[in-house]
């Protein structure tokens, strides 16, 4: 199955043409040019990517796995949400 | 007053990315615009312009790219060009006393276009956190800055499409008076979008295309001429005092001898043939150079009616009978108007005439037309013009005229030097900011 991780660096290869072996969980998004403005315009394409909807307030994430995480705590607090209206769709399909 | 070298070029344009590339394609006659196919370009009464290809990764980090309009990865990967080519030109120099001097005339205009259609057309309001700061017109300027460390005046000009002349100029100024050591100056543009393409159209100067042969759409001073053909792309010079170029036996692209500059003060759009005369005049002043000296002339040579004919009757006006004999070659032609980074191309192209010794051609030059009646190098280039002294012209819309007064490097060049004193210290205007000097 694939991880968080592995869909995000996805698109980083993809939109950002990052060389795949620069990214880690340890990468600090700066090193890669990502500075606060970067990381609205990523999140951006993480809520499209991740059918998550994001919070309105800034969030401080230095590194990929800060954003994995985020991503991830986000999923499960927005899924768990969504299950009592779901009947028959997941969360992903329904957000 | 210092004599100023140029010692380093860099280029991206529809007639390539390297000087040799767009020397030879230049000399050749080869034209760059061809048919655009692109969102919208069905909505072109003419879809074509001089395009420029270029990888936007190149030599720039990924993430940083997102942060910058083509307008200044352009100017970013010319400028790279010209400092590599420059070899040393910013090493162990004071970092306040070199600056950059860009002009643009409609800057980061692709981003605000995109953004515009995100909020008016996709009805969305996710305009990107970058726009500003991509869409902005000394964002060029900045990043080159940013890039070399140069903490010196980092300034753009937006005078339309004379603004790299006027970057170049000014430049030209600092670096001859003493204030500067070095600059990075010229011109970048990437005014492809639909929506700017469009209000061209609009304004009713573009060419109608050449449905034979889209290339040839844009011909200036041919009796047939329709109008002028947009183009992209950047070109930057690295310039610093004379004696310093050859001290570190830079390679010498030529010499900048002066830049003069009017103002039409008559109509936004008209062309004057007293303004256009006035910044020649100026130039020339500005130069030291009498004007039996000059020998070939860049024009501006849009291939609109107004401008061509107005710029034939201003060259006569300043050089009178003789201007028969001098050869004017209209580049634009086959690199398209590339707006504010036009003049610094053809800097660029003049600079490179001088030293190859041959007048570009104007192609597409088909019909003679009797309100255009100077040698304007038809179709061909000639060889063997061993020109030493040349104008570039670039006129403007709001009437901002400014003119380049190119000297050709001796051809043992490097350490050829010319005695100071057969440069007059005849600066009046074109140095008054000189006093700001250190």
């Amino acid at each position: 199955m694939t991880t968080t991780f592995q869909r995000l660096s996805a698109i980083l290869v993809k939109d950002y043409k990052f060389q795949p072996e620069r990214l880690m969980l340890d990468t600090p998004l700066e090193s890669l040019g990502i500075d606060s403005l970067g990381t609205v315009e990523l999140l951006w394409n993480i809520e499209d990517a991740f059918r998550i909807k994001l919070p309105s307030e800034p969030v401080e994430l230095p590194t990929l796995g800060d954003v994995v995480r985020f991503i991830d705590e986000l999923a499960a607090r927005q899924s768990a949400a969504n299950v009592p209206k779901l009947t028959r769709h997941s969360a992903l399909q329904a957000e | 007053m210092r004599r100023v070298a140029v010692s380093g070029i860099g280029v991206v344009s529809p007639l390539g990315n390297t000087v040799a590339e767009v020397w030879s394609h230049a000399r050749a006659g080869r034209s760059g615009v061809r048919r655009l196919e692109m969102p919208f370009s069905n909505r072109l009464a003419a879809p074509i312009a001089a395009t420029a290809t270029f990888d936007e990764g190149l030599d720039i980090e990924p993430g940083k790219a997102r942060m910058l309009d083509r307008f200044s990865l352009l100017a970013l990967f010319a400028a790279n060009q010209a400092v590599q080519g420059a070899r040393g030109a910013l090493e162990g120099i004071d970092r306040e006393r070199a600056g950059v001097f860009v002009g643009t005339g409609m800057g980061g205009t692709l981003t605000m276009d995109g953004g515009y259609q995100t909020f008016y057309g996709e009805q969305s309001d996710r305009i990107k956190p970058f726009t500003i700061l991509m869409g902005m017109h000394n964002a060029a300027a900045a990043w080159i800055g940013i890039e070399h460390g140069l903490r010196g005046p980092n300034m753009t000009y937006s005078t339309a499409c004379s603004s790299s002349t006027v970057a170049i100029g000014e430049a030209w100024m600092r670096v001859a008076c003493g204030q500067l050591d070095v600059a990075i100056a010229g011109g970048s543009e990437a005014p492809l979008s639909p929506g700017s393409m469009k209000a061209w159209e609009a304004l009713h100067t573009v060419a109608t295309m050449d449905v034979e042969n889209p290339a040839a759409s844009c011909r200036p001073f041919s009796k047939n001429r329709s109008g002028m053909v947009l183009g992209e792309g950047a070109a930057m010079l690295v310039i610093e005092p004379w004696d310093r170029a050859v001290a570190r036996g830079a390679h010498l692209y030529g010499e900048i001898l002066g830049y003069g500059q009017s103002n039409d003060a008559s109509h936004i759009t008209r062309p004057s043939v007293e303004g256009q005369a006035a910044a020649m005049n100026a130039a020339l002043r500005a130069a030291g150079v009498d004007r039996q000296e000059v020998e070939a002339i860049n024009a501006h040579g849009t291939g609109t009616q107004a401008n061509d004919r107005t710029e034939t009757a201003a060259i006569r006006a300043v050089f009178g009978a003789r201007a028969d004999r001098i050869p004017i070659s209209a580049t634009k032609a086959m690199h398209g108007h590339l707006l504010g980074a036009a003049g610094a191309l053809e800097c660029v192209l003049s600079l490179l005439a001088l030293q190859h010794e041959v007048a570009l051609p104007t192609v597409h030059l088909q019909m003679p037309d009797p309100d255009c009646d100077l040698d304007y190098v038809a179709n061909t280039a000639r060889e063997g013009l061993a020109a030493q002294v040349m104008l570039s012209n670039s006129f403007a819309f709001g009437g901002t005229n400014a003119v380049l007064v190119l000297r050709r490097a001796a051809r043992e060049g490097r350490t050829a030097t010319r005695q100071q004193s057969s440069l007059p210290a005849r600066h009046a205007g074109a140095t008054a900011g000189c006093g700001a000097a250190p």
